[in-house]
């Protein structure tokens, strides 16, 4: 079994963290500018998030959707949930999972790579959200 | 070295002078026989391609397009294609340098998938084998003739898009260095920096590993000593073989390590400046080297002990560079380009989100990449 126990437990877990993330105004503000609508489809457990920073709701600078939609995203990323809780633990280099097939992406990857620098904080917001959530047992 | 690594190939690779013979007899060995051949107008006038026909004796050849430019754009490889499906071909033969051959790799794509080649975009889009190719280099340089990397010029987005995947590497390679001769001193030199950099810094990349370092010292080896000869005598066959081989090699061990700092500077010269590629990286490459090496443990101490059996390292592998550059005629500071000092703050912000960073053996964002711009104007 992955680390997540289910897909519930994956939303609560990085979608949570987006929602966070959107609100923050440094890191928002450069994923709005970058008007990308990005789809995260995940195995074990499968599940699936898009983050829409073409039209987002009032509230924050992106939306965060737990689960499928009708969105036309521009960019999708495949990988394991273990993958994706790696690398938002900042474990995981992007372009060696990219090259090495741990991670599948489809649509225009500069724009990806562009908003690398500006996810950062993300990292260090997922640890304390994780433990904010009590799940000290995923950082081990 | 990370913890964890990959290796992969998976072309055949004929290595000679006068290999240019066995070609026909690994097209009809493949079951297939009707070859398109993709090429630019430089070698089909220079008689390059002329040769190339000549040998294809019992091979049928459906046709030829000889339109790719330096740096192939997406309508053209579409173009291709289409003319290669209307003429019925089932093998594709890449005959030029890294233009042609990712143009090749990214016809065949379209020709043995159907679709638009931009439906392809993004990393393990491929994921089945195409269509048979075979790529015979008339440059020294890039290794794509071992590479599973195709760059093609997105044109209305300016930026080149990455297609990536085992299957985009040709199934055949031949490095047959009678037709590498033609090729005048500059690119000769530039193409050669260009392998330089592949073995640099595929060796001391993030993605490296104990395959990929072996080819890359070799590599080197086969640069620093033959590359002078290869500019200054270009008929020099030994000279030019080595050559081929240790971009081959530096081709397959950037296929499965990536590269660097030097590239990605490279590739925000080229876009926004049109710096040939070759040039750029020859030029960056020891600027960068100082840079990387400026931490401990000096990424390249056991390159330079390999090579030259010093620990001196970084400081030691740059000024060597500097002095191939100098002796290859080719320009080592920025400034000899025309390139502006107000132009490098583009460059740093561009190559600072290129893919390139993120195998580079230090971290480094746009400051640290002006200042490395800087010192080398
Ligand atoms: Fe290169």
């Amino acid at each position: 079994m992955g680390v997540f126990k289910d897909a519930e437990q994956l939303y609560q877990c990085i979608a949570g963290m987006m929602e966070i993330c959107s609100e923050d105004q440094a890191m928002g503000g450069k994923i709005r500018e970058a008007e990308l609508v990005i789809r995260f489809v995940y195995s074990d457990p499968d599940s699936q998030i898009t983050v829409d920073a073409k039209n987002p709701a009032p509230h924050g600078y992106f939306t965060v959707y737990r689960g499928e939609n009708d969105l036309e995203p521009e960019v999708v990323m495949e990988m394991k949930a273990d993958v994706a809780h790696r690398f938002w633990l900042g474990k995981v280099n992007l372009v060696s999972a990219l090259t090495r097939g741990e991670m599948k992406a489809r649509g225009p990857i500069p724009k990806i790579m562009k908003l690398l620098p500006a996810i950062k904080p993300a990292f260090a917001i997922y640890t304390r959200h994780l433990q904010n959530l009590g799940y000290q047992d995923l950082l081990a | 070295m990370s913890d964890y690594w990959q290796f992969y190939l998976p072309t055949r690779i004929i290595a000679g002078p006068g290999t240019l013979q066995d070609l026909p007899e690994h097209i009809l060995a493949s079951e297939h026989r009707r070859v398109f051949l993709i090429t630019d107008r430089v070698l089909r006038q220079n008689g390059i391609v002329d040769k190339v026909v000549s040998v294809l004796k019992g091979v049928e050849m459906a046709g030829i397009f000889d339109e790719v430019t330096p740096d192939s754009e997406v309508a053209l490889v579409e173009k291709a294609a289409r003319l290669a499906g209307e003429t019925g071909a089932d093998y594709l033969l890449a005959v030029g340098g890294g233009s042609c051959i990712d143009t090749a790799k990214a016809v065949n794509l379209v020709l043995s998938r159907g679709g638009n080649l931009r439906d392809y975009e993004g990393f393990g889009q491929i994921n089945t084998p195409l269509g048979p190719m075979a790529a015979i280099p008339t440059t020294a340089g890039t290794g794509s003739e071992v590479t599973q990397y195709a760059l093609i010029l997105d044109k209305q987005n300016h930026y080149k898009i990455t297609f990536l995947s085992p299957y985009l590497a040709p199934a055949l390679a031949i490095l047959d260095p009678e037709l590498t001769i033609s090729m005048p001193p500059g690119l000769t030199a530039a193409t050669g920096m260009d392998a330089l950099g592949h073995a640099v810094e595929s060796f001391v990349s993030t993605s490296t590993g104990p395959l990929a370092r072996g080819l890359a010292t070799e590599a080197c080896e086969l640069i620093f000593r033959n590359l002078p000869r290869a500019v200054a005598a270009g008929d020099d066959l030994a000279a030019r073989l080595a050559m081929l081989l240790a971009s081959n090699l530096a081709g397959i061990a950037f296929s499965n390590a990536l590269v660097g700092c030097a590239h990605a500077l490279a590739h925000a010269l080229g876009a926004l400046r049109e710096v040939p590629h070759g040039v750029a990286v020859g030029l960056m490459l020891p600027h960068s080297i100082r840079f990387n090496s400026r931490q401990e443990p000096d990424p390249y101490r056991e390159l330079t002990c390999r090579l030259f059996g010093s620990t001196a390292g970084g400081e030691m592998l740059a000024d060597m560079i500097t002095r191939l550059l100098q002796e290859c005629n080719l320009p080592y500071r920025l400034s000899q380009l025309g390139l502006a000092e107000d132009d490098l703050p583009a460059v740093a912000g561009s190559a600072s989100v290129d893919g390139a960073m993120y195998t580079n053996p230090r971290l480094a964002d746009a400051e640290d990449l002006l200042v490395i711009l800087q010192s080398a104007y």
